[in-house]
Parts: structure tokens; C-alpha cells; sequence
């Protein structure tokens, strides 16, 4: 059984070590909006902020670019910061890029990896607690809006996202929508009807057709 | 009673309030896009937004504190929101006063050990006043700290008593405010009934703060329920 919480509110009444809450009193309470889950005991937020985390893929600005590192900014408490040895190309300032953490050093500045730089294209801010609904499960949702409107997407955990060519327009709304209306369920349906997806299952039957047609084709020559 | 404005006729004051009521209030979520969180309110004819930015890097840098995020909080009426003089732009002593005391509620209910280095900005932007304008502000800006999923210990809320003669009063408006004998605002964690701001004009006797107290812990609940409404609405 899931319940919204906000903050202050208790979540149980004995010491326990639940992410996004804290102990007082040998009570469990929380700290921000979330769904709390009574069974599991865990609180999924429902806003919030982004940590950065090893081998997290995220979209940022080249903020300064000296003689061996760049600043970035990451739309997160801390700037970016890559330095030239883990990288090849040349970035100017203004430079959309799509790069790894490394670390998050003693400073709070982000050491990136593997920086790419994403030629042209727009980029849009969203909250980073949607990223992962945006992304859906395995994915699914963010390969829908890639299908439906044949844009290039690339969705940084740290609520960033860089887009470009085809109908950007509708990627755009698509992701707003599902923004707004994160909490909602059907919402998958909702965004493959909005951007004119193939349906997963019909995806499916056609490559199964594909197989069993090969299949013929090859007893046919046997 | 200082000047000569009779503040409760008839067991009633000058609205039609009874001495222990509050105003309406009234509040909503997220009306400001580019903030990372923001909340609007109406508290009688108080008109208020609040807005959260940050976590971000501490600007200029010598303000940074290595250990935990400082809190930078900005109240300001706009120059149009009330009869009186506000009408120069930028900051005075009054609003900076305020700004203080709001910001120092706040350092007492955002975990700020888990953003080091950084700065997070509160911003309350008074746009109609009749007076409880700092009460109001401080109830406002929890709710839009809530909603920018910045972690806090607990939902403040803040509502003024004071007294007008031997009677005490909850919720002053504007000319209560300024004809009546104390004015008392009070902000509390609800979780613990820890007092996290209080200020007072005038005086009070140890009974009648007791009674100021009782009633301003009575009215919080009322608050709290309306901030907890405004936060969960926007998700149903």
C-alpha cells in the first residue's frame, strides 16, 4: 500500500535506515514528498535533487575552457570539471556535452569522463526526480519518443536533456507531458498514442513474422 | 488601547472575526517555472510568493561554509503592496530584519549538512499586504522548500498572536497591528512544538502569553493541514 508523504511525516515507529529519511527519537520520519511503501518501507521521492554517483551519464554546458580542463555546469550544487588527460577532443565554451562521473572530489566539484561533444541541437531542463520516468522501464518510454519522432535524445540523469532533428517540437511536448503527470499510471500508452509509436506488442509480432517468413524461406531452399 | 480605533466591538473585531480566528488562507504549488520550487498565498488579503533556487555553488565564494550549505533568504515587499511608503526599490531596514529572521527559521529545518559548499536562496516577494506579512512568508516558503525536494526536518508554520486591551488576539491584520497593546509572531515546527522564531512588540503578561501560545498551537494545525492539502494536491 503506497501513501504520500510529506515531510515530517512518520514513517515508522522504530529506527530505521530508509534513504531520504531520518531518525529521531528512535522514530523514522521523512523528509520529503514521496510515495512511501508500507510493506517494502521504502520512499520513493516524488521531488527532489540529483547526487552525483560513479558512471552516472550526464548533459551539460561548457562553462569555461582553459589551458587543460573545462568547468561545466550541470544544472546540480556542483560544477562539472573535466580534465584534458580523460579526454580527446576540443570543447569549446557553449558546447553541449554528454559525459560519465568519475568522482565527486573533497572540493564538491564533479570530475567527468569520457566527454562527447553533441553537435547543434537544443537542450531542455527538467526535474531530475522525473529523469527516471522520462527514461521509463528499460527504457521503453524514452525509445517510443526516439521512434515516434525520429529525434536524437539524450537524457542526463542530472535533468538535462539534449535533443535534435526530427520533431522536436512533439519530443519536447512528449516529455513535459510526462513530467506533469509522472505520478499517473497508463502513462506509457498515453505518450506511444501522443507520438505515433508502433505498439511493443505489434513490434513484436512483426519480428516474430520476420523470423517465421526466414524460417520458410530457408526450408523452401532446403 | 493606544490612539482612539475601537479594535473589538461586541465581543467581535473590526472584520468580523471572533478573537481566536484565523483568515482564510489559502495556498498553491509550483507557480513559478524556473524556481526550483515555489509556492503561492493568500492569508486574508496577503498576497505572497515564495521561491526556492539551489542547491547551488556559494556566490561570493569567501561565504561558503566547507561543512553545510548557508541559507540566504530575501524579504521584499513590492512597491505597490500597501498604502504605506514602500515605494523606493531595494532593500530596508525592515526587510532586512525580516529576511534574518526567515532565514534563520529555515537553518533550523533543512538537513544543510548534506550540501556542503553550497548556498540555497529563499525568496519572499510580498505583493499585497495587511499586515502578518512575515508569518504568512515563512508558512509560504515551507511549502515551496517542500516542493523543491530540498530535504527539511519538518514543515514550519508561523501565525502571530497579540493583544488588544486585556484580550487576546490571534491572526492581527493591518490596523490591529498597529493600534493594538503586543503583536507576537511565532513560528513552530509542528513535529516537536519546537519555537523556531519569536518576536514581540509590546508586552505581555506570563498568562497571556500562555493563552497566546495555546492559541497560536491550535491555529497550526489548521496550517498545517492547509500546507499539507497544497502539497499533496498537486499530485492528485
Amino acid at each position: 500500500m503506497r501513501k504520500i508523504v510529506i515531510p515530517g511525516d512518520l514513517l515508522v515507529d522504530k529506527p530505521l535506515r530508509i534513504l531520504d529519511a531520518i531518525v529521531e527519537d528512535d522514530k523514522t520520519y521523512s523528509t520529503i514528498i514521496g510515495l512511501y511503501d508500507e510493506e517494502k518501507k521504502t520512499l520513493i521521492p516524488l521531488e527532489g535533487l540529483w547526487y552525483p554517483n560513479r558512471d552516472d551519464i550526464v548533459v551539460g554546458i561548457i562553462e569555461e575552457s582553459k589551458l587543460n580542463t573545462e568547468t561545466v555546469i550541470l544544472n546540480a550544487p556542483y560544477k562539472g570539471l573535466i580534465i584534458s588527460k580523460y579526454s580527446e577532443s576540443h570543447m569549446n565554451s557553449g558546447d553541449f556535452i554528454e559525459a560519465n562521473v568519475k568522482e565527486l572530489d573533497k572540493t564538491g566539484t564533479v570530475i567527468l569522463t569520457r566527454p562527447k561533444v553533441l553537435h547543434d541541437g537544443k537542450i531542455i531542463r527538467i526535474k531530475p526526480s522525473k529523469v527516471n520516468r522520462v527514461l521509463g522501464k528499460a527504457n521503453t518510454m524514452i525509445k517510443q519518443i526516439t521512434e515516434g519522432t525520429k529525434t536524437r535524445v539524450v537524457v542526463g540523469l542530472n535533468g538535462l536533456i539534449w535533443l535534435n532533428g526530427g520533431n522536436i517540437d512533439l519530443a519536447i511536448k512528449a516529455i513535459e507531458t510526462i513530467c506533469k503527470e509522472a505520478h499517473t499510471s497508463g502513462l506509457t500508452e498515453k505518450i506511444r498514442i501522443m507520438v505515433g509509436a508502433p505498439k511493443q506488442s505489434e513490434k513484436i509480432d512483426r519480428e516474430t513474422e520476420m523470423k517465421n517468413n526466414d524460417q520458410k524461406v530457408e526450408e523452401e531452399m532446403i | 488601547m493606544k490612539g482612539d480605533v475601537e479594535l473589538i466591538k461586541n465581543g467581535k473585531r473590526l472584520d468580523g472575526r471572533l478573537p481566536g480566528d484565523l483568515r482564510d488562507i489559502k495556498i498553491k504549488t509550483n507557480v513559478v517555472k524556473n524556481a526550483q520550487g515555489s509556492a503561492y498565498i493568500e492569508w486574508g488579503n496577503n498576497k505572497i510568493i515564495a521561491a526556492i533556487h539551489g542547491p547551488n555553488e556559494a556566490l561570493p565564494r569567501h561565504t561558503a561554509n566547507p561543512n553545510k550549505a548557508v541559507v540566504k533568504c530575501r524579504y521584499m515587499m513590492a512597491p505597490f503592496s500597501s498604502s504605506e511608503e514602500h515605494g523606493r526599490s531595494g532593500m530596508n531596514r525592515r526587510a532586512v530584519e525580516i529576511s534574518k529572521v526567515t532565514g534563520e527559521v529555515f537553518e533550523n529545518v533543512i538537513l544543510l549538512d548534506q550540501f556542503p559548499g553550497t548556498e540555497i536562496s529563499i525568496y519572499v516577494e510580498v505583493i499585497q499586504s495587511d499586515g502578518g506579512t512575515r508569518a504568512a512568508g515563512i508558512t509560504c516558503a515551507a511549502v515551496a522548500l517542500a516542493a523543491s525536494g530540498i530535504p527539511i526536518k519538518d514543515l514550519p508554520f508561523s501565525v502571530s498572536a497579540g493583544k488588544v486591551g486585556e484580550t487576546v488576539i490571534l491572526d492581527l491584520n493591518k490596523i490591529e497591528d498597529n493600534y493594538s497593546d503586543a503583536d507576537m509572531p511565532v513560528a513552530v515546527l509542528p513535529r516537536t512544538k519546537e519555537v523556531v522564531l519569536l518576536q514581540m512588540d509590546g508586552s505581555l503578561t506570563k498568562k497571556q502569553y500562555d493563552e497566546a501560545m495555546e492559541l497560536i498551537l491550535e491555529a497550526g494545525e489548521k496550517i498545517s493541514k492547509i500546507q499539507r492539502d497544497a502539497l499533496i494536491s498537486q499530485y492528485s
